[in-house]
């Protein structure tokens, strides 16, 4: 089981890559002649890739959490199966390539770093750090899915602005529709956020002795809940449109991003395990 | 094969003389009527505002192309054609010109694939005047075919190669559904009236007209199921809209850059599409600089324009190898109607219809019966086809005309159904 483990591993940077190569490809050449083959491409990595997640639940009996790496393989795993049921619900089939390589860079650094852990803090084992942590996960999943839409509604409003008419404009879907993807990817990001954060503060401060409400992560995460829950109430109720609401999904995204990392290597507490 | 062609378009003739030579239907009927019999048996007349063609079998091998001319010329008399402005084609070039000019790579606007519709027209009413037949027939059926296989097969027709239809497609990289938008055109002239037609063809949700002249705006708005608003008054409606297309002859600017900002404060900065197609500009380009406005001149959309262009240029040499193909298709066919294959296939297909009848039913006979079975069989065999394969003989003796032959020979080949079966038996 070890040696599986370890092939795909290996394999799973790779699959990812081939997979955003064909969507790639197909995105330079005009989006037609591999509109099924590079959907089963991704279909087929991400089923090696739930088969590499429930081999490691098993082998190491825990659930893929325990720390940022395995977290890493998860977040991988998220991005692109989101994105996989996006764009089975849309047929939005040409925006493959930004999506996929975010699953790329996480895949890649799990893989070089993420090591056998079979000794794992009895606490790392429970099932409401499970609800917790992969409520999270779908979160982060949701609102990287919103940043990269909205990249593209920002450099797809500049094209058209300035005239400009090549591959982004003839492959790339209406702006409307990328405003409409990167809000909804941010509502579902948003929800599935709150679930964690809700989780967490109920069973934290039982879980952990240490708990503090001056936790780096916590207070970075409720950072970002709070700008992403103005962001989607300025839409909602505030009548704000296009590059204003695209704006604070991007920022709220970079700072997702800035305090994880921070959180994660460079402030100590009872919320880092690695 | 006997078919002549003739071509007048936009490679040999300026507008002037294609208008000139213009046949409306009623025209063609003329020609048809005088022409049936005297000068050909069946074809084809297609006339656009891009091009006139005859195609046709000619009821006479002394019949060419300048007879041909001379003809059109007296149902419509030019006095400053030349005879250089037709393009003669014979046999087999005639063939692949009808497959080029269906699949739009002949046409001014490449891949315009109006022309596949305008043919297929044209073949629709020849039929109506009684002035097809058999290998006409079988000639249409493949042009339809290579002009739907170059449509379906390629991007030939991809892509707005018109200002007004490129108007649509960069309105449609805006918004996702134009069911729920709404649109002004301001000037019904011949521009505004195709940006138009092809919004209500987008199922645009609301379509507003609005024209200095009010008769002649409220007649495209009664055509297009638009509504009108006085020209005078427009502007205090501006803010309705979401897309803005202009395309008066007006010689100063209707809207400001200061009208546009007012405008989009009043829609609280909503996405609004300006479209100036206008010459000159009716609409202040530096409208495009305020948030929101994505403002386009023709200018503008002219770079969409030929960057489709260039795209259906690339596709040219893949339309070229489906014309080869269906033109091998095509002459394989027409091959096959010679007289001595058509005698061996009939020999061929009643030999195996013998021996399938006789395997099935050997078992009922002794061994001795059966080889006598065989001989009757054959005999009886040979006594049906032997009046037919006389008659197809008599066709290769004398003047008989090859066309004619291949055309009575097709029709036994399909009674007998001889190709289906044979392409089965390929299968």
């Amino acid at each position: 089981m070890k040696s599986v483990i370890d092939f795909l591993n290996i394999l799973l940077p790779f699959a990812y890559t081939a997979t955003f190569s064909i969507y790639f490809y197909d995105f330079m050449k005009g989006g037609k002649k591999l509109t099924n083959s590079k959907r089963l491409f991704l279909f087929l990595t991400l089923i090696l890739h739930s088969i590499y997640l429930v081999i490691r639940i098993i082998a190491f009996n825990h659930p893929p959490i325990t720390n940022v790496f395995e977290i890493f393989t998860v977040l991988a795993f998220s991005v692109s199966f989101a994105y996989f049921i996006l764009e089975l619900l849309t047929d939005i089939r040409n925006t493959g390539p930004f999506i996929i390589i975010i699953s790329i860079i996480f895949q890649a650094i799990s893989s070089l770093f993420i090591e056998d852990l079979v000794e794992v803090k009895e606490i790392l084992r429970s099932n409401l750090l499970g609800s917790h942590v992969f409520s999270a996960l779908i979160g982060y999943a949701g609102i990287t899915i919103s940043a990269v839409y909205g990249l593209l509604y920002l450099i797809l409003y500049k094209e058209i602005k300035l005239n400009k008419f090549g591959i982004v404009f003839n492959q790339l879907p209406s702006l409307e529709v990328l405003e409409t993807l990167s809000f909804y990817s941010a509502v579902i990001g948003f929800f599935m956020l709150t679930i964690a954060i809700v989780v967490g503060v109920i069973w934290l401060p039982t879980a952990f002795p240490d708990f503090s409400y001056a936790d780096p992560k916590l207070i970075g995460t409720s950072i970002v809940w709070i700008l992403y829950g103005l962001g989607i109430a300025s839409k909602l109720f505030g009548n704000w449109r296009g590059r204003k609401v695209i704006l604070f999904s991007i920022i709220g995204y970079i700072l997702a991003i800035l305090s994880t990392l921070l959180s994660n290597f460079l402030a100590q507490s009872f919320h880092s395990f690695y | 094969m006997n078919l002549l062609s003739l071509s007048i378009s936009h490679h040999t003739a300026p507008v002037e003389l294609r208008e000139a030579l213009h046949l409306n239907n009623e025209e063609i009927k003329t020609f048809i009527e005088q022409a049936k019999g005297k000068l050909f048996n069946e074809g084809l007349i297609l006339s656009t505002c891009n091009r006139t063609e005859i195609y046709g079998i000619p009821s006479d091998p002394n019949i060419n192309h300048s007879v041909v001319q001379s003809f059109i010329l007296g149902l419509k008399p030019v006095p400053e054609i030349k005879s250089e402005i037709f393009k003669n084609y014979f046999s087999f070039d005639a063939v692949k010109h009808l497959f080029g000019v269906i699949t739009g790579i002949d046409s001014l606007l490449i891949g315009d694939n109006q022309i596949y519709h305008q043919v297929k027209d044209s073949m629709r009413y020849v039929e109506e005047l009684k002035f097809t037949g058999f290998l006409t027939q079988k000639l249409f059926d493949a042009a339809i075919k290579t002009g739907k296989r170059a449509i379906n097969e390629t991007e030939i027709s991809e892509g707005a190669v018109t200002v007004s239809y490129a108007a649509v497609q960069l309105i449609e990289k805006i918004f996702s559904n134009l069911s729920k938008k709404s649109a002004l055109v301001i000037g019904a002239g011949e521009t505004g009236e195709i940006a138009a037609k092809h919004l209500r063809e987008k199922l645009i949700g609301r379509l507003t007209i609005t024209n200095r002249t009010f008769e002649k705006g409220q007649l495209l708005a009664e055509s297009l199921q638009a509504r009108i608003i006085p020209f005078e008054n427009f502007k205090s409606s501006l803010h309705e809209f979401d897309i803005i297309i202009s395309a008066t002859s007006s010689e100063n600017l209707l809207l400001t850059k200061d009208e546009i900002r007012a405008i989009m404060k009043k829609r609280n900065f909503a996405d609004l599409v300006i479209t100036d197609i206008a010459i000159p500009r009716n609409i202040d380009p530096e409208s495009k600089e305020i948030d929101y406005v994505f403002y386009h001149d023709i200018d503008s959309l002219n770079i969409i324009v030929e960057q489709n262009l260039t795209k259906r240029r690339a596709q040219i040499p893949r339309v070229e190898k489906i014309i080869d193909e269906e033109l091998k298709s095509f002459f394989d066919w027409y091959h096959s109607l010679e007289v001595a294959p058509t005698i061996k296939s009939i020999r061929d297909h009643f030999e195996n219809i013998r021996l399938a009848e006789v395997e099935k039913n050997k078992n009922k006979f002794s061994s001795e019966d059966q080889e006598k079975l065989e001989i009757v069989t054959k005999r009886i065999v040979n006594k049906i086809l032997h009046q037919p394969t006389v008659e197809l003989k008599k066709l290769t003796e004398g003047e008989n005309n090859h066309d004619e032959t291949a055309a009575k020979v097709g029709i036994i080949r399909e009674i007998f159904g001889i190709d289906n079966a044979s392409s089965k038996e390929e299968k």
